[in-house]
């Protein structure tokens, strides 16, 4: 096999957050051909065509390989000493103007454990100031909230394995297969093998017909329907007294609001029968070991941080925790997003989740790094943008994310980035939002830099390059230490092996981490300075005062979004298999070949009504913005509902997105959007044909 | 298919949507088995290439046949009108060679005329007869050993009298009945089957048929007894699309059956259930092999697997399933009604029991015979079947089917059972015995087998797909046989095979190579 | 645990292990063609042949049970003999020697089997080259059936089976219809587990010296 390769590395896929490891083959400084690693502890020798073939963005003609700078309406090309000196000199005198808070930072959840830690310590010791996020607030933030709310820690309970020693799984709100291929992979022989599995999606998804059961409520009804499945589970004498006695606090509430959602409600409210409901309890709570398995599905929603919290309830009821085969297991979604957040590149924590309000925990970081810091949060991302827009933000260091095309409301965004005076874009492609930046640095891909990348199951893996960044661009890392010295503060780290020294110094959670340790097989959270790792979390107490798990007793409300006269369809936005989120790697790769362009699910129901055929060209109009797109009929969506991805910026779907999103992390609700579909070049038809009975 | 006369993907599309299997699987189930290969006319003709039309033709019958009708095996007109192709077999031996025109199987020694002419006849059935005053096998089902088992004997007592009888299995591979039974009787499983293997591929042998067409009572009634003793509520049977007569005469004797009450639920107010299911082949030999078999009865491709697990462990469906053959089965009605003792006193030596045997065409008096086990071959051959027919002499014969050895002329002293003939390296197996007489070139004799068996190889595992189709070319590619590189190819063959089929194949070649060197053609 | 001899070395193995991972958990090698870790064994190549003490001629090591007091030679001569016979058959079936990277070169290397001296039917050539990623080169495949079982057990999509019978067996995506067109999600566990790089990937079908066609 060697022959053919001048060199093959181990690293870890950057693609989503299964974090499969990888077999990278270079030959002439480039990706000759990736395969999977026989003892990827997540992938066991499997892994899905991102990984496996689409690397060739990594040397694709428009990969940016110079820094530029805005002139005269467009880019031209600068050195590095210019780039560097333009970004310190405005990100300086904005700093020195006014203060710290005027500029904010975004770290990519693509990029390694390293690069976030580095780019939050940037914001907070070299520019003063708690303005840094990363992308998990639109996706998973609400799991991370909700999860440490009742068990204490940010992550999954338990590994991808536990699937496999499971009796039952229910999986809401991810189309696991197209989102998650390996773990997809993973769940569909579970099932073959007899594992009971319950899908829960409004769409029918492909798991559905390996499935047991598949619910589908009504977009936005996830609450009602976990509170369903708990009274069942009440009701009918499955609850697990003894755990909920020794190991948690709040049934007694939570018991008290379960006697509202009886199933005949709960039908109602979601629109799954009552006999569905009562199996799914059933199947869940008399299996031995059982897991929950959720998705954006979840998250993506005005009261989503609640629906994790209820999936908890669910969990602890039924003792279904902290045991192997017994996990509750998030599928986050980026390759990293789980690190970028553990790694603290949020505004209200440092490292592993704890608070810039802690007095004691600030001080630690102060006296690292001498500097002073505030005790109040800083600015979630949609705030970032609310605030330049009235400009009280001046300036924006964004790295890796493309927020113009992911985020919601996109019109709001490109106010938001128009009105800064000064932005500066790190990413490996010009996108959506290097149309506004004032200079844009070129970044590394995945397989261009060293450091880590966390998993959904909390598991540090190496990332080691297989090849050098192409031209002049330079590791994320490289750029961000490089930044932060010539803005006054030197991190001291020469390589990324030195800040996740830093980490482990400054972090209990991390303590015994270092890359020698990571190995091949890489640690779960958290890490015991003598290296042990913990693949099960809880098995004998929760990460809470008193070492009790918490219920909470939420009840339904519906969503941000509903479907009414103007809009009576709900868009429900996802992904699809060959692409990944934005798209900006994948649209660079034969994947491209295999997907090109994307298409509106509708029922054939509501596309009679419409008078519309598969094929036809449509406009979707929200109360926030227009697309257009082509409409295909399938009957694996229920009538009401209408689905499309994201990953193709001729599509924009996010313009779409309103300002909807979760209580408590502000989660954009992208998963209910209520739209009226018309065919292109035709009046609504809907309202003629009224009229035309009346 | 039938609407096209050949498969088509939209076919297959339909058949995945409705089976729910993927799409790729139902591509690779249409390609294996021959019913579902060949493109068929409006009238389809299949000629029998068996080993008992070879011994009475030498395949003139087939060459005749394609020249008359201007097609090749496998061809179609332009028109759609008339297709011709090959089956193997037809299982009318006694009266080779045998044609199938449509739906009507005629046989003789004019059939090709009365085809050509389109005047094609059902062809005679063949004479069944016992050399016993208690037969066993030719007697007409009653049921009485059903009703006595249920009313008299719990289902251990009856599976242990099957062992007592030590009933051998007489599909081929002659392993012990109530042993198997045993098995699946001690497997852990939701559920139990039994499964009758139907499937007599045989070139020679159609002992299987006659049992299933004009006994079927008598084979029914031995399913449910090894329901009964075995545990297991239900039974399937595999029969061949090339006896188009056996599953409506099966499926119209469980419905008399049912009427009776012997099958069904609660059979005679016993509390015991048991059922059958009929289900008929598309056209191959290996699914005569038992993992090959249930593979079949799924649906799927009839490919071997390998063993353990054995089927009595996880069989049909991943269950304990039986499988055995029809006519040991049709063993059991007799021991269940008089026992083991009596079972076995009906044998001249140590073998238990009795034995149906067929002879081909070339025999004076060819049929189906039920005979005790311990009679020489000759004895056989020359008393019970009359010797050869026209004046001529037996020069070869090959017993128990295409894996068995062949058997010269000079060693027909030889008793007539398992062990004396695995001596001469041949075989019992299923009973049939094809003569061939004194004008049969044994180098063709060669050819045929080896044909035969790369044809119909299942095609999984190495030795066999490739190694038998190269064995055929030694013979057909007009060079001398090496006969040192074929004794590697025949070892690698026996024992690197996965199943009986390659693994059986050097068997009469070996017998060729040691008794008629000479007329190979060897280098 | 079960107590098994490879070669005079005992080994200790849990029940449902079989005499291949036994040999192999002794860091010993037996050549398989058919065989993959992350696949249920299947034996169809008879190529893991070995000698098993008390047994009657080779066996095939991936799927005999290991049980307690086996004695297995894995250099044993007749095993040996027609492992080597078996993969000289399968060289003689494919056009070409097979490129030096494979897995079916490597075995043949560790046979000591050198050209075949089978004349005689091969494989007709029949490649499908349309999909963005992946390569079929049918003429290649000698139905070891990796493919489809990494289709089927590991990734769970169901895209490829073996198709036809006899000399004739291969392996189709879909209804013989190509990846592309086919359920094919492009996960590349096909490619990755071929042997002979029957399925391989487009972009390393050049990288690969051609070697001269017999």
């Amino acid at each position: 096999m060697t022959d053919r390769f001048d060199s093959t590395v181990t690293t870890t896929c950057g693609y989503c957050g299964v974090g499969c490891r990888l077999e990278a083959h270079a030959r002439d400084g480039r990706i000759a051909s990736i395969s999977p690693a026989l003892d990827g502890p997540a992938n066991e020798g499997h892994t899905c065509l991102k990984g496996r073939f689409a690397h060739q963005f990594s040397r694709h003609r428009s990969r940016l390989t110079a820094p530029l700078i805005r002139e005269s309406g467009g880019f031209r090309i600068a050195t590095w000493e210019e780039a560097i000196h333009r970004v310190v000199s405005e990100l300086g005198r904005i700093r020195d103007t006014h203060g710290g808070d005027a500029i904010a930072g975004l770290a990519s959840s693509r990029a390694t454990n390293e690069d976030c830690y580095a780019m939050q310590r940037l914001m907070r010791a070299a520019l003063g100031t708690h303005n840094i996020d990363n992308c998990s607030r639109v996706c998973h933030s609400p799991t991370s909230f909700a999860l440490r709310k009742s068990f204490g820690l940010s992550g999954a309970t338990g590994s991808f394995a536990d699937i496999d020693a499971a009796g039952a799984a229910i999986l809401i709100g991810a189309n696991a297969t197209e989102g998650h291929p390996v773990a997809g992979a993973r769940i569909k022989q579970a099932a073959i093998r007899g594992m009971q599995l319950v899908t829960v999606d409004p769409r029918r998804i492909e798991l559905a017909d390996y499935a047991v059961l598949h619910l589908s409520p009504r977009p936005g009804t996830n609450a009602a329907l976990m509170l369903g499945l708990a009274h069942v589970v009440a009701r009918d004498g499955l609850v697990d007294h003894d755990f909920l006695d020794r190991r948690t606090e709040g049934y007694a509430e939570v018991e008290d609001l379960l006697a509202d959602y009886p199933p005949e409600e709960v039908a109602r409210i979601t629109g799954v029968p009552e006999r569905d409901l009562e199996r799914a309890a059933h199947i869940y709570a008399e299996a031995g070991e059982a897991c929950i398995l959720w998705g954006l599905g979840v998250t993506e929603h005005l009261y989503g941080s609640e629906v994790v919290r209820l999936i908890c309830n669910l969990a602890l009821m039924t003792g279904h925790v902290g045991r192997t085969g017994s996990a509750l297991l998030p599928l986050r979604g980026q390759n990293n997003v789980q690190g970028s957040s553990d790694m603290g590149a949020l505004p209200d924590t440092y490292t592993a989740y704890r608070s810039v309000e802690d007095d004691e925990v600030s001080r630690m970081f102060e006296e690292r790094w001498g500097v002073s810091m505030k005790r109040e949060r800083g600015m979630k991302i949609p705030e970032m943008f609310d605030a330049a827009v009235a400009g009280d933000l001046k300036a924006m260091y964004i790295f890796g994310e493309d927020v113009a095309q992911t985020d919601p409301n996109t019109s709001h965004v490109e106010a938001a980035l128009e009105s800064l005076e000064f932005l500066v874009c790190q990413d490996i492609f010009e996108n959506e939002t290097t149309k506004y930046a004032d200079v844009i640095l070129p970044a590394s891909s995945f397989l261009e830099k060293l450091g880590t990348f966390t998993n959904a199951e909390r598991r540090i893996q190496l990332v080691e390059p297989a090849i050098e960044p192409p031209g002049a661009a330079r590791t994320d890392f490289d750029i961000i230490t490089t930044l932060s010295r010539e803005l006054g503060h030197d991190m001291g780290f020469d390589s990324p092996a030195d800040a996740m020294r830093e980490i482990a110094e400054l972090t209990p959670d991390f303590a015994g981490v270092t890359f020698e340790r990571i190995g091949r097989r890489g640690l779960q959270w958290p890490v015991a300075p003598d290296g042990t790792d913990s693949p099960i979390l809880y098995d004998e107490h929760f990460d809470l005062p008193g070492g009790k798990a918490q219920l909470a007793a939420l009840p339904y409300k519906p969503p941000g979004s509903a479907a009414d006269e103007d809009f009576p369809l709900i868009l429900v936005t996802g992904r699809r298999l060959q692409h990944y989120n934005a798209g900006t790697m994948t649209r660079r790769t034969a994947n491209a070949e295999l997907l090109s362009s994307d298409w509106l699910e509708i029922h054939p129901k509501d596309a009679a009504a419409l008078g519309l055929s598969s094929g036809d060209r449509v406009e979707v109009r929200s109360a926030v913005g227009a697309i257009e797109i082509e409409a295909r009929l399938t009957e694996r969506i229920e009538p009401g509902h209408v689905f499309t991805a994201f990953h193709f910026p001729e599509i924009r779907t996010n313009l779409l997105v309103g300002q909807s999103s979760d209580v408590n992390t502000s989660c954009p609700e992208y998963k209910v959007v209520a739209v009226c579909v018309t065919p292109v070049g035709r009046e609504a038809p809907v309202r003629e044909m009224a009229e035309a009975v009346t | 298919m039938d609407r096209n006369g050949e498969l088509t993907d939209d076919d297959r599309r339909l058949a995945a949507e409705r089976s729910g299997l993927p799409e790729a699987t139902v591509y690779g189930i249409s390609t294996f088995y021959e019913d579902l290969l060949v493109p068929r006319g409006a009238r389809h003709v299949r000629v029998c290439t068996g080993t008992a039309c070879f011994a009475a033709t030498a395949d003139a019958h087939v060459h005749e046949l394609e020249e008359r009708l201007g097609l090749g095996m496998g061809e179609r007109t332009e028109d759609r009108s008339l297709s011709l192709g090959e089956t193997v077999c037809l299982g009318y031996c006694h009266a080779s060679p045998a044609v199938r025109d449509g739906d009507v199987i005629d046989a003789g020694p004019d059939v090709v005329e009365r085809v050509l002419a389109g005047a094609a006849q059902p062809a005679p059935e063949p004479l069944i007869k016992s050399l016993l005053d208690e037969p066993v096998l030719t007697r007409a089902g009653d049921w009485s050993g059903l009703r006595r088992a249920l009313s008299e004997s719990t289902p251990e007592e009856l599976l242990e009298a099957v062992k007592d009888a030590d009933v051998r299995g007489r599909g081929g591979a002659g392993f012990p009945a109530g042993t198997k039974w045993e098995f699946t009787r001690a497997a852990e499983g939701e559920r139990k089957f039994i499964v009758a293997n139907g499937d007599e591929g045989d070139p020679g042998s159609y002992i299987d048929k006659v049992l299933m067409e004009d006994n079927p009572h008598l084979f029914l009634e031995g399913m449910a007894l090894a329901g009964f003793a075995v545990g297991a509520e239900h039974g399937f049977v595999l029969t061949r699309s090339e006896y188009p007569r056996s599953k409506p005469a099966l499926e119209a004797a469980v419905a008399e059956a049912r009427a009776q009450g012997y099958l069904g639920e609660d059979i005679l107010g016993s509390g015991v259930s048991f059922d059958v299911t009929v289900v008929e082949g598309a056209g191959s030999y290996v699914v005569g092999e038992e993992t090959a078999l249930l593979s079949c009865l799924q649906g799927l491709r009839g490919t071997v697997s390998a063993r353990p697990p054995f089927p009595a462990q996880r069989g049909l469906h991943g269950m304990p399933t039986v499988v055995n053959n029809v006519e040991t089965l049709c063993n059991i009605p007799f021991i269940a009604a008089r026992g083991a003792e009596a079972y076995r006193a009906l044998s001249l030596c140590d073998t238990p029991g009795t034995k149906l045997v067929c002879f081909n065409e070339r025999f004076e008096r060819p049929g189906v015979y039920e005979v005790p086990f311990g009679m020489t071959v000759r004895a056989l051959c020359e008393d019970v079947a009359g010797g050869m027919r026209d004046g001529r002499e037996i020069k070869a014969l090959q017993i128990g089917g295409p894996l068995g050895g062949i058997l010269p002329a000079a060693k027909l002293d030889t008793v007539f059972d398992f062990d004396p003939l695995t001596a001469e390296g041949c075989m019992l197996g299923h009973g049939g015995i094809v003569g061939f007489d004194d004008r049969t070139d044994m180098r063709a004799v060669a050819k045929h087998l080896l044909r035969f068996g790369a044809d119909e190889s299942c095609g999984k595992c190495f030795p066999c797909r490739i190694g038998l189709r190269r064995a055929e070319e030694m013979f057909t590619n007009g060079k001398p046989v090496e006969r040192a590189r074929l004794e590697e190819l025949l070892e690698a063959l026996e024992l690197g095979s996965l199943c009986a089929h390659g693994g059986g194949m050097p068997a009469p070649i070996r017998s060729l190579l040691l008794h008629f060197p000479d007329e190979l053609g060897l280098a | 645990m079960i107590r098994i001899e490879i070669n005079g070395e005992e080994t200790l193995v849990p029940p449902g292990a079989t005499v291949l991972d036994a040999v192999r958990q002794t860091g010993r090698e037996v050549p398989t063609l058919c065989f993959d870790v992350r696949q249920a064994p299947f034996g169809a190549c008879r190529v893991c042949l070995v000698g098993i003490e008390g047994a009657r001629g080779p066996q095939a090591s991936c799927t005999t049970p290991a049980q307690d007091g086996m004695k297995v030679d894995t250099h044993e001569p007749v095993a040996r003999r027609v492992a080597a016979a078996v993969v000289e058959l399968v060289l003689s079936e494919l056009p070409g020697p097979p490129a030096e990277h494979t897995e079916l070169a490597e075995v043949a290397r560790m046979l000591d089997v050198g050209e075949p001296r089978w004349p005689g039917e091969r494989h007709p050539d029949k490649h499908d080259e349309a999909h963005p990623y992946l390569a079929f080169h049918h003429e290649l495949c000698i139905s070891c059936g990796r493919c489809v079982r990494a289709c089927d057990e590991v990734q769970g999509t169901f895209a490829l089976a073996a198709t036809g019978r006899s000399f004739g067996a291969n392996v189709a995506a879909g209804l013989d219809e190509g990846f592309r067109d086919s359920a094919c999600v492009a996960c590349g566990a096909c490619a990755d587990t071929c042997p002979t790089d029957a399925i391989t990937e487009i972009s390393l079908l050049h990288l690969v010296d051609q070697e001269p066609v017999r």
